[in-house]
């Protein structure tokens, strides 16, 4: 079967899942199933169809199965989100739209995504801007200061910064590799590469740091911090950037813990969240008994016990950062290590990418992305499981927000983008490789 | 660069891996552990579905009932504020204490004794119904003894000597449970402390209400007789330190029972050096200090008395001088003792040297309206002879209507009992009253504490006493 043939089927099948998923929910909530509940389920099918059928006629060899498993989550998000609360679906499905949107423009205007390293400077500096912007004019949500206001919308910049700065180190880093590798001279006995290359590793530590201090938030700072020093490694195979890096940002984090009494709550809430089950250890407490109660089986879509009498929901956030802890509980063990297995498929598709992929720009863009997407899933579910210290960013595909899945989305075209041009390359049809060598 | 990259997807894999198998260990290992940590008001939600069972009086009047909001059941108390530092509360955020908590699985009909919901009802989503629970508490003793409260710290306690029944359990600050969740913020932290239940909770310095014990200790033992003559010279030296009389007076001679009717402290400091150390902390013991009194309630609720020490009760055993030992035997000392302790002394009196085990719950009736559980009446301990008893409430009759306790005295009613004023040294003095009545077939144990009285407790406790003993020997029924 061709690869687009077994991406629609494997879109059917999301689409009746998510359909099933939401009528649960819609006849737990209504006490009926009606035409209603099915349009909203069709009109979800129906962007992703558009998509599919997009990406047959401009990226036809790209992989099959990322954007099954992108509607599959953005199902199961849209259900929970409809769950919690309705009126937010609604948005949310809105933002989806909007995501669409978004996708199918960065497919039409990048069309090649080597294209894009031409401009990696300027991208860099976008995603630069786009930081420092979040310093300067953003404001303080659950203590950290991640959203600004503009335009009657909130805006999470980091979450578009995070692809420009994975575009931008892909080029960078890919052009420097050698230079990297090279040791110049030895300190302690420990091989450094020139200052001058030395120096971007210095600017993202200092970035993340002040992230930590300015923005107070943990966890976009580890996730940067993560992203460079994976992607420094893979362009280098140099043990000693990880080691570098690794120790720079836990300077940075016991700095952070020492100085910023937001991280230090965090902190402290996660080594004994007993002591503070009132207070700052209240939502991740209340996050874990809610995963628990969840047990093997799950209670069921629409079955758990999610909201009080006044329809508050029973751990704060739980519609955003905390919304695995829904899943968990509605889904059950099996259905919460299913999702995670589905993220996990995802980065799979991701890494398979850039292995394939001909050239070193498209191997470094596609794993920076399946490092960056993998990274910010773990940190979050990491974090309402109280594997990691908790700290407020959002599940891919499925968490409240708009800029998370307008992002993700993009962050999707491109990894489609290396997959189709590496396909074309390696045994596309004559017709397609024409085509590709005309855009480049 | 391939390497590398396979490298870092397997670290990713790993990664998630390590989420799967935390998340197994909290929903499938330790799920059961998570649902029973009392910080987890999860359950309590749920069972808010449920309609649970009033708490009814002892005169039948329901004294917290329930309500129906958009779904839920919410408790409603149509007498107002009664006891609910005893009956505690039921909260989705801040959990339940007392015996709401005590009781739930009564309250919430999932106990076993009210037969386990049938398939046909977990099928059907029917809901189990909870049963009502009947207190021993009487509701018009109990409105007493809070108003005499009224204004002040401190705590009533008012018991059956015969049956261990808990008639009435007051303490001050108090609270309204209807609005505990608006107030909580500041009621959580008020240094006068609304939310603790006194009578169990609070350990105050006995003072001469401990003499009781002293007394009983020496008449059993045989060490001194209610006749036995002594002499007071205002001090009592001892092991280097001295014993001295409240307020500096001295009596010159007296016999036992008049320095349990003036409460004179050198007698009673030598009478227990007389007894010595393991002979008064045995007759401590026979009591129930160094024990939790059995009055079923959550962990922590219930305090035991004795000696205590920087880090809390010490062993019976502990070490003390020839001059502790005098200082303990007026009551002073290392030694505190809760409300509900000295009414269970009292009680003991009262009751011909038994002790009976305390209690609050008469019965409970299931949602069909079947009793499906009862509390019989059990001894506890024996704490005297029933020759000495009867000894010590002549005595203690005498404090009432020659001694230091006049102000308790009735028409009618003869009461026997002790005072007690424990000096801070700061004019804040603890005043207590320890009493039975009819002194000849005693209805009542009642303890009365007063925190920061500024007087002596013969002055502030004694009248408070008497009007808690009238209200509740004017019940037409007591448990």
């Amino acid at each position: 079967m061709s690869r687009r043939n077994l991406e629609l089927v494997f879109l059917v099948l999301a689409g009746a899942v998510s359909t099933m998923a939401y009528v649960s929910v819609y006849a737990g909530r209504f006490r009926e199933i009606n035409s209603v509940s099915i349009v909203y389920g069709l009109v979800f099918v129906g962007i992703f169809l558009l998509l599919h059928v997009l990406v047959r006629v401009l990226l036809p060899q790209a992989d099959p199965f990322v954007l099954p498993i992108t509607a599959l989550l953005a199902a199961i998000g849209l259900t929970e989100i409809f769950r919690i609360r309705p009126s937010l679906a609604l948005t949310q499905g809105q933002w989806l739209l909007v995501g669409a949107g978004l996708f199918v423009l960065t497919v039409l205007l990048v069309r090649d995504h080597m294209k894009l390293d031409r401009y990696r400077y300027i991208i860099g500096a976008v995603g630069l801007v786009l930081l420092v912007a979040t310093i300067v004019l953003g404001t303080t949500i659950n203590g950290a200061k991640l959203w600004i206001h503009a335009f009657g919308f909130s805006i999470q910049p980091s979450e578009f910064a995070k692809l420009a700065i994975v575009v931008f180190l892909a080029g960078y880093l890919d052009d420097k590799k050698v230079l990297l590798s090279v040791p110049t001279r030895h300190v302690l006995g420990v091989p450094l590469p020139a200052a001058k290359y030395f120096g971007p590793l210095l600017i993202m530590w200092v970035m993340s740091l002040a992230m930590l201090v300015f923005m107070k938030d943990f966890g976009m700072a580890l996730l940067f911090m993560s992203i460079f020093v994976a992607l420094m490694y893979m362009a280098t195979a140099r043990i000693v950037y990880v080691v570098a890096g690794v120790g720079l940002f836990a300077a940075a984090a016991a700095i952070a813990v020492s100085i910023v009494p937001h991280v230090q709550d965090r902190f402290s809430v996660w080594l004994d969240p007993w002591p503070h089950a009132a207070t700052t250890g209240y939502q991740l407490l209340q996050s874990l008994f809610t995963i628990a109660d969840g047990g093997v089986a799950g209670a069921g879509f629409g079955r758990g016990f999610l909201l009080f009498a006044n329809r508050q929901p029973v751990v704060p956030d739980l519609q955003t950062d905390f919304i695995f802890a829904a899943i968990s509980n509605e889904m059950g063990l099996l259905g919460a290590a299913g999702v995670i297995l589905l993220y996990l498929l995802f980065v799979w598709r991701g890494f398979r990418i850039a292995v394939f992929a001909p050239d070193g720009f498209s191997k470094l863009l596609a794993a920076g992305l399946a490092t960056a997407f993998a990274l910010q899933t773990f940190i979050i579910i990491g974090g309402v499981t109280r594997l990691i210290p908790l700290t407020g960013i959002t599940l891919p595909f499925v968490s409240y927000g708009g800029s998370s899945i307008t992002a993700n989305l993009m962050l999707v075209a491109l990894l489609l983008m290396v997959s189709n041009r590496t396909n074309i390359i390696r045994g596309g049809s004559d017709l397609e490789r024409r085509r590709m060598a005309e855009r480049g | 660069m391939n390497r590398a990259i396979s490298k870092v997807f397997i670290i990713t894999a790993v990664l998630f891996i390590a989420l799967i198998v935390n998340l197994t260990w909290i929903m499938a290992v330790r799920a059961e552990w998570f649902r029973d940590r009392p910080e987890n008001k999860r359950s309590i939600a749920e069972e808010m579905k449920i309609k649970r069972g009033d708490i009814i009086g002892f005169d039948g009047s329901v004294i917290v009932g329930t309500e129906r909001r958009s779904g839920y059941y919410h408790r409603d108390y149509p007498q107002g504020t009664v006891a609910p530092q005893l009956i505690g509360y039921d909260s989705v955020r801040y959990g339940r204490s007392g015996i709401e908590a005590q009781l739930n699985d009564d309250l919430t009909g999932q106990s076993t004794d009210l037969g386990v919901q049938s398939w046909v009802d977990r099928l059907l989503g029917r809901k189990p119904k909870g049963a009502a629970v009947k207190l021993t508490l009487v509701p018009a003793v109990q409105k007493t003894a809070q108003s005499v409260l009224h204004g002040q710290k401190g705590a009533v306690v008012v018991l059956s000597p015969k049956t261990g029944a808990l008639i009435a359990s007051a303490s001050a600050p108090t609270y309204d449970p209807a609005n505990l969740e608006d107030r909580w913020a500041r009621l959580s932290v008020d240094a006068s402390a609304p939310l603790l239940n006194r009578p169990t909770q609070g350990l105050y310095v006995p003072g001469s209400a401990f003499k009781v014990v002293t007394a009983a200790a020496g008449l059993d033992t045989g060490k001194v007789t209610p006749d036995t003559e002594f002499v007071d010279t205002g001090t009592y030296v001892v092991f280097g330190g001295k014993v001295t009389n409240y307020g500096g007076a001295v009596y010159g001679p007296n016999d036992f029972t008049t320095a349990l009717t003036y409460s004179i402290n050198t007698t009673f400091g030598k009478v227990g050096n007389e007894l010595g150390r393991k002979r008064l902390i045995a007759g401590m013991e026979g009591f129930g200090f160094y024990q939790t009194p059995p009055l079923p309630l959550p962990e922590g609720e219930v305090l035991p008395s004795g000696r205590y020490g920087k880090k809390g009760l010490l062993a019976p055993g502990a070490f003390m001088d020839p001059l502790d030992v005098a200082w303990a035997a007026v009551g002073q000392e290392r030694l505190l003792a809760t409300p509900l302790q000295m009414a269970l002394v009292v009680g003991g009196v009262a009751n011909g040297g038994r002790i009976m085990k305390p209690y609050y719950l008469q019965e409970i009736v299931s949602a069909s309206g079947d009793v499906v559980g009862a509390t019989e009446p059990e001894q506890w301990l024996v704490a005297m002879k029933p020759q000495t008893a009867s000894e010590l409430n002549t005595m203690m009759q005498r404090v009432v209507n020659a001694g230091t306790g006049t102000a308790a005295a009735l028409e009618g009613i003869q009461v026997a009992g002790k005072t007690g004023t424990a000096e801070k040294g700061d004019g804040s003095d603890l005043a207590w009253f320890v009493a039975f009545a009819p002194a000849d077939d005693p209805e009542v144990a009642v303890v009365v504490v007063i925190e920061d009285s500024g007087s002596t407790g013969g002055e502030v406790a004694a009248p408070l006493a008497a009007e808690v003993i009238k209200s509740a020997l004017a019940q037409p029924a007591l448990p």
